[in-house]
């Protein structure tokens, strides 16, 4: 036969060869007697999950000893790249299942050899079947780039016979980040020994950890600006729409609307934060978490600005619905072309307000696990053991509140300007008897040119 | 302060009834305080009414009973041919034919004069923007503010803004106008110009029903005067007539201590 192998004979004999070496690999390895449980590397990545190579982590090597076997020794092979640091050093436990019950860690004493490529271990005592041999090295670094890391090694028996150990599953790493570079450069420095070893800047201001919260919090800022604003102009028409009801002509409306109002400004945000995102899965209701946050804070929010619009509404001087309904407009027409565009100007400040203390409470949702700030310097500090990050989220909510909190006084100064000619002039004592006319109409009525603080109710942070 | 005439408010009416507004036995309570206690007023096309009386005797109150910014308790008010005391009707499209001045003006501060003026052509009677604007700036014309038109109220004198709150109200086209203290809250100085635009108002044939504490307008212009004391008419007849011959205490007592 000439005729060339098709394709298809090829792939063929392929499949009968890998088949083939499969079985004969089957039988040539007897059933292992120390088999590879885990293989894990410490993140250490600063607020984050990763492992950096290049950069010390511990190594956790787990692997258990069958059945009628006893193990004396472990080799492991590291693969080219790796770099021991100035005190890396390794730890050898057993775990003792005789009561699987209460298993018990035991330091276990050895001979260790370390070095970059490969770690021998020569245990002084054999651990015998059933038990687990816990294997650490500290301050370990991994091959600097990001690709998989797969650890492979020998053990000893009682007889002194070797065997191969099956291979750990494969440990991803990460190349390491320009921040991370920029921390190791920092730490390095003079400077930074000398300011960290005063206490208190330490554990403030610590500009290692200044480096690594400022990129990793800016996206939990994201997240809370985000979260605030969604949830805020979801408040505005709902709100409106409730300064109505509150307003209505009909005393059920009104009722309804004012308990609505009550109960949620007389409520902590925590609690309302609580029952939302344990009420609802008790109902069977599992909604995304950022989306229930939005929602909630939209609630709350609606009813603090459904009492800021009832009160710029009713500070807009009665002579403007006269005066609207005497050219024969009717109440639509009135509130969207005379009395909203007045109220518009009068509100935003302390419509601004409540977008800052809103976007303060977002944090509070990190209670309940919604990723957003809070939670991110929470993490950041946890791994640090240190306060710097949540001083760097301080410093995050600090951007969009301070900012915000000039724009206030800016409008609050020129709405005062606008109106302050309002009032007629020389019509001092005919305008306070108006006012004390419709004080008994209006209760939260003011005169023009008063500022709305006076009439607004203030909503007080609930966290 | 020259004032153009005001012309032409009179095109629109064309009933052949001559009374523009009939108030039968109106009475009006706030609460068990009885403000009103049964009026009776006719008031004839092309007519000027002036009102007047001391500081609570229900003047404003008849005045804004009559475009219903005060509900009636009792008593009938007939606009045209219409009773607009009967629920049934639509008070918004009666009050497009009435126009309103009020002492403290009312403009809407967050417009200009001309978008003021031009608000409820614009939004009630439906007119396009341009024309809406073309009615604005003619009415501010007349009233002698056709170089303020882009002013906010709050660039304005007081007088200033009741001109333009009088423009405001004629843009509507009103059968009659309702003028009520228009020239209080004004200082001394500013009082004239308002009163000139009234004046000539009044010369063009407008239907007026103005309650005023300035003596010599309600002599010079008045068809008719009526003398309020709580919350009745007490007297009326031409202004010669209530000025100069008052025939009841409380009228001579009331024009005594106003000169
Ligand atoms: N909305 C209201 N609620 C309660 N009482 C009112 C109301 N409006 C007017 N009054 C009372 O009705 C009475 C008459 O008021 P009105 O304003 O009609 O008087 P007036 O003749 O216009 O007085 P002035 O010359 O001071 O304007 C007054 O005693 C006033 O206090
Ligand atoms: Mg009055």
């Amino acid at each position: 036969m000439t005729t060339r192998p098709t394709a298809k004979d090829l792939r063929h004999m392929l499949a009968w060869v890998v088949g083939l070496v499969c079985v004969l690999a089957l039988l040539a390895t007897p059933a292992q007697g120390l088999t590879t449980d885990r293989t894990t590397a410490a993140p250490n990545q600063d607020g984050g999950r990763n492992v950096i190579g290049g950069e010390p982590t511990r190594i956790t090597w787990v692997g258990t000893v069958e059945e009628g076997e006893e193990v004396t020794g472990i080799t492991l092979l590291f693969p080219a790249g790796c770099e021991l640091s100035d005190d890396s050093y390794v730890k050898v436990q057993e775990m003792d299942m005789s009561d699987p019950q209460h298993p018990l860690h035991n330091e276990r004493s050895a001979t260790i050899d370390l070095t970059a490529a490969r770690l021998i271990v020569e245990l002084d005592e054999p651990i015998p079947a059933g038990n687990l041999l816990y294997v650490e090295i500290y301050k370990f670094c991994l091959p600097p780039v990001s690709g998989q890391v797969i650890i492979t090694g020998t053990y000893t028996d009682a007889s002194g016979a070797s065997h191969d150990l099956t291979p750990s599953p494969p440990i991803d790493t990460i190349a390491l980040t320009s921040t991370q570079r920029l921390i190791n450069d920092l730490s390095e420095q003079e400077w930074v020994k000398a300011w960290n070893s005063v206490k208190f800047l330490n554990i403030f201001v610590n500009p290692l950890w200044i480096v690594a919260s400022i990129p990793s919090l800016f996206f939990g800022w994201l997240r809370s600006l985000g979260l605030v604003l969604l949830g805020f102009p979801l408040a505005i028409p709902v709100g409106l729409g409730i300064s109505f009801l509150r307003m209505s002509r009909f005393r059920l409306l009104r009722f309804v609307s004012s308990i609505y109002v009550n109960i949620i400004r007389g409520t902590p945000l925590f609690l309302q934060i609580y029952i939302a995102f344990f009420g609802l899965p008790l109902l069977g209701i599992k909604p995304n978490d950022y989306l229930l946050g939005v929602l909630v804070l939209a609630m709350n929010s609606s009813a603090y600005l459904a009492e800021i619009f009832r009160a710029g509404i009713q500070s807009i001087h009665k002579g403007q619905f006269e005066a609207a309904s005497s050219l024969g407009m009717n109440g639509v027409q009135t509130m969207f072309f005379v009395i909203i565009p007045q109220t518009v100007r009068r509100v935003i400040p302390t419509m601004t307000s409540e977008f800052i203390l809103l976007f303060k409470d977002t944090s509070l949702l990190a209670a309940v696990g919604v990723m957003e700030q809070m939670m991110f310097a929470k993490t950041l500090v946890n791994t640090a053991g240190n306060m710097t990050p949540y001083v760097i989220a301080a410093c995050y909510y600090l951007i969009v509140t301070l900012p915000l909190t000039r724009i206030i006084s800016v409008f609050e100064k020129r709405l005062a300007a606008s109106e302050g000619r309002e009032a007629p002039p020389g019509d001092k004592d005919k305008m306070t008897k108006r006012v004390g006319l419709f004080k008994t109409i209006a209760p939260l009525s003011a005169t023009d040119s008063e500022p709305l603080d006076a009439t607004t109710p203030e909503r007080h942070s609930s966290a | 302060m020259t004032t153009d005439r005001i012309t032409g408010t009179k095109t629109s009416a064309s009933t052949g009834l001559r009374a523009v507004v009939r108030i039968e036995g109106l009475r009006k309570s706030f609460g068990s305080l009885e403000v009103l206690k049964g009026v009776d007023l006719e008031v004839d096309r092309g007519e000027v009414v002036v009102i007047l009386g001391p500081s609570g005797s229900g003047k404003s109150t008849l005045l804004r009973c009559v475009n219903l910014l005060e509900k009636p308790t009792a008593g009938t008010i007939y606009f045209e041919d219409s009773c607009i005391t009967d629920s049934k009707v639509n008070i918004n499209h009666i009050r497009e034919k009435v126009g309103m001045v009020f002492q403290s003006f009312n403009l809407f501060p967050h417009l200009s004069a001309r978008a003021n003026v031009a608000l409820a052509p614009r939004k009630v009677l439906k007119r396009s923007h341009e024309e809406a604007d073309r009615i604005a700036i003619e009415q501010l014309e007349k009233v002698g503010l056709g170089d303020r038109v882009e002013y906010l109220p709050a660039q304005l004198s007081g007088g200033q803004q009741q001109r333009v709150a009088i423009a405001r109200a004629l843009a509507m086209d009103p059968h009659v106008m309702l003028f009520d203290e228009a020239t209080s809250a004004l200082d001394p100085e500013l009082v004239r110009g308002v009163l000139d635009v009234m004046r000539s108002l009044a010369e063009a044939g407008m239907t007026m029903i103005v309650v005023t504490h300035e003596m010599g307008f309600a002599r010079e212009v008045a068809d008719r005067v009526i003398f309020m004391d709580d919350g009745i008419i007490v007297e009326q007849g031409s202004p010669t007539e209530v000025f100069d011959a008052p025939q009841h205490e409380r009228t001579k007592d009331f024009l005594g201590h106003i000169s």
